[in-house]
């Protein structure tokens, strides 16, 4: 046992009927880091996060939690954990501070609502009923209510899915105050940027199984290709395929732009324009960027996130 | 803590209902609608003035004198209208009993839509009518069966909001333990609420508990709503003991709370859910005798309705609340009412799901 670590999960297997959600998971957030499950929908993210928050029992496998085991240690995890769900969970008639009251009153310990709202930037609604909040609102309120015990250790389930960037950036903003204060988070999401602004560290998971484990910089450098090219045409890009037959390496068509992902970028770009030369490719611009994460998932699995 | 946490729930529970005026007026208005609209409707105007539309053509005969003199005796005016008008009120459909009088000879009308209101008058005039013709011989009056109107246990003369009372007590259990109690458990489960709480220290027999005290608190309420109202506008009291129809108010609550609970475990939806409530709800009401007797009934329906759990704990009810009966001499309905609990809680239970 390590007491450094928030959770620890070995050889996790969950299936539902004949579904196999979760397909051996082993994971270690280390305390007082923000710890990013990233992959698309349906790879089994969700599923890990309530084994881990102890509503669904794994078929098999290994799950301490802040050095506990919830099989006999539950009441005790409870208290110093906090999560947040996708869903609306309350009732609609249900007014803001009432919420943060009752849920409070769950714990032998508890933030004052007040105290709450302000972190929440809710001190205007707390009066409100939580089904007039914009999604942004009840998105603050649902972490609110997972913060409401002073927990150690955060869950938050795609805390930013539907949400306008404007109040993406504010939730960020949040998840960042919790690292400050020194408490740990494991989040799901499937927005790769996402990961890459707010996590310490990511684990890629598809069809039940993570597939790295990293930093997002150790990640994107341990690609192949970590670097991309990209360029632009005006309008809709022309066809790629004698490009491709030319270049004789991966090329992603898409819209109005081709993806063309580079070992080198020294080397590659020198005969990345030549092959523009010789085609005459009709191009509009040509940047460079790092890869993102975005790229290591379309490397690990073959697939784009957004598929 | 745990006492601190449910109490808190029950004042949560209390304020989301009035906040929720549809839950309150299902639960806590309908029943006394029903009583004052049913119970005004049907209660009939117990010999006071009943007024009878006689349809005369030509001339008066001398017997018609006689038989007028005889129904305003029995407490009913005559309203003589020409054949024309008489085929006019006929056609409007109000009219529960039309006399037609042509030289001496009568015939009766009866709306069969009305008949109940039609048979009170119907019988007066049938009395009247030989009253008439005995004395034009010269004859004593005949005599009749004395009537007294009266409740099974004897109590009771009471108008029909009395027999209706007790069972909107009872149809009001079933009500609240079907609707409001299964519907917000499929919405809560359907939102993730269950699973929220579930992540919380907070114990379940804690939240069901102050769930289910929530449920009996607004029913009782319901319930002593309901009895004020019937005093007030019907002057009709509770004959029996006030803790014996408490506890068997307690027991139907417990009862439909579970096949509540039961119910809403089939069901993943509200839609879904408020499917199989209807379907179990109708049936249960329609042969429970709560607005009307079964008695006309085949006799296996009859049967098959006494084994139901409604229609043994309105029974109960009617003979506590009418008749002022004891609890030990009603223990077979109330037998039937516990076993149905024992069941339904023990299958409501073992199907139940937090998560």
């Amino acid at each position: 046992m390590n007491d450094s670590l928030a959770i620890e999960a070995s050889g996790l297997h969950k299936s539902f009927r004949d579904v196999r959600a979760v397909r051996g998971v082993d994971l270690r957030v280390v305390r007082g880091e923000v710890f990013g499950l990233l992959g698309p929908n349906g790879a089994g993210k969700t599923t890990t996060l309530e084994m881990l928050e102890g509503l669904v029992p794994p078929d098999s496998g290994r799950i301490r939690v802040l050095g506990m085991d919830w099989r006999d240690q539950g009441t005790a995890i409870r208290t110093r954990i906090g999560v947040q769900f996708q869903s609306t969970e309350l009732d609609d008639k249900v007014k803001v501070r009432e919420a943060l009251e009752m849920f409070g009153s769950f714990y032998p310990r508890a933030r004052a609502p007040a105290e709450l709202l302000r972190l929440l930037h809710l001190e205007d609604k707390a009066e409100a009923y939580q089904r007039r909040l914009s999604g942004g609102q009840r998105q603050r309120l649902a972490l609110g209510l997972a913060l409401v015990n002073d927990p150690e250790l955060v869950f938050l389930d795609e805390p930013t899915t539907g949400l306008d960037p404007q109040a993406r950036q504010g939730l960020w903003e949040l998840v960042r105050q919790l690292k400050g204060e020194g408490r740990t988070v494991l989040l799901t999401t499937h927005y790769m940027e996402e990961a890459e602004v707010l996590c310490d560290r990511v684990g890629i998971m598809d069809r039940g199984q993570i597939l790295q484990l990293g930093t997002p910089r150790e990640l994107i450098a341990g690609l192949q290709r970590p670097s991309v090219a990209e360029i632009e045409f005006l309008g809709s890009a022309p066809d790629v395929g004698p490009f491709a037959a030319r270049w004789g390496k991966p090329v992603e068509a898409k819209g109005e732009l081709w993806a063309i992902p580079l070992a080198d970028a020294k080397k590659d770009l020198q005969s990345l324009l030549g092959c523009i030369e010789v085609l005459n490719v009709p191009m509009q611009q040509l940047h460079v960027r790092r890869a993102s994460l975005e790229d290591v998932f379309l490397q690990l699995t073959g697939r784009s996130l957004r598929d | 803590m745990n006492a601190r946490i449910f109490w808190q729930q029950v004042k949560m529970g209390l304020i989301l209902y009035t906040r929720v005026p549809a839950a309150l007026f299902w639960i806590v208005a309908f029943p006394v609608v029903m009583l004052l609209a049913l119970g005004t409707v049907f209660g009939g105007n117990d010999g006071g003035d009943r007024k009878l539309v006689w349809e005369q053509s030509g001339a008066p005969a001398p017997a018609d004198a006689l038989l007028i003199a005889a129904l305003s005796e029995r407490g009913t005016a005559v309203e003589a209208v020409s054949a024309a008008d008489a085929e006019a009120r006929w056609k409007g459909g109000k009219l529960p009993v039309l006399l037609e009088g042509r030289d001496g000879r009568y015939s009766l009308r009866i709306n069969n839509y009305l008949v109940g209101q039609a048979m009170q008058t119907e019988a007066t005039v049938q009395e009247a009518f030989l009253v008439a013709q005995a004395r034009a011989h010269g004859l004593a009056d005949p005599a009749r069966i004395p009537v007294v109107m009266s409740s099974p246990g004897g109590h009771r003369g009471g108008p029909y909001a009395a027999y209706l009372l007790p069972g909107l007590l009872g149809l009001n259990l079933l009500m609240m333990g079907v609707f409001s109690t299964g519907i917000v458990d499929v919405t809560l489960r359907a939102k993730g609420g269950y699973k929220r709480l579930a992540t919380t220290p907070l114990p379940r027999y804690v939240y069901l508990g102050a769930q289910l005290a929530v449920r009996i608190l607004v029913v009782l309420i319901a319930a002593a709503l309901l009895m004020l109202v019937g005093a007030l506008a019907f002057g009709i009291h509770n004959e029996g003991g006030y803790a014996g129809l408490l506890l068997v108010q307690m027991l139907g609550a417990a009862c439909f709370i579970s096949l509540g609970y039961l119910l809403a475990s089939f069901a993943q939806t509200p839609e879904v859910y408020s499917g199989i409530a209807n379907l179990t709800f109708l049936p249960l009401m329609l042969l429970s005798g709560v607005y009307f007797s079964l008695d006309g009934a085949p006799a296996w329906l009859q049967r098959t309705a006494d084994l139901l759990p409604l229609t043994p704990l309105l029974r109960v009810l009617r003979a506590i609340f009418n008749d002022g009966a004891s609890l030990a001499s009603q223990w077979t309905g109330i037998a039937i009412v516990t076993a149905w609990t024992a069941a339904l809680f023990a299958a409501a239970t073992r199907r139940f799901k937090w998560v």
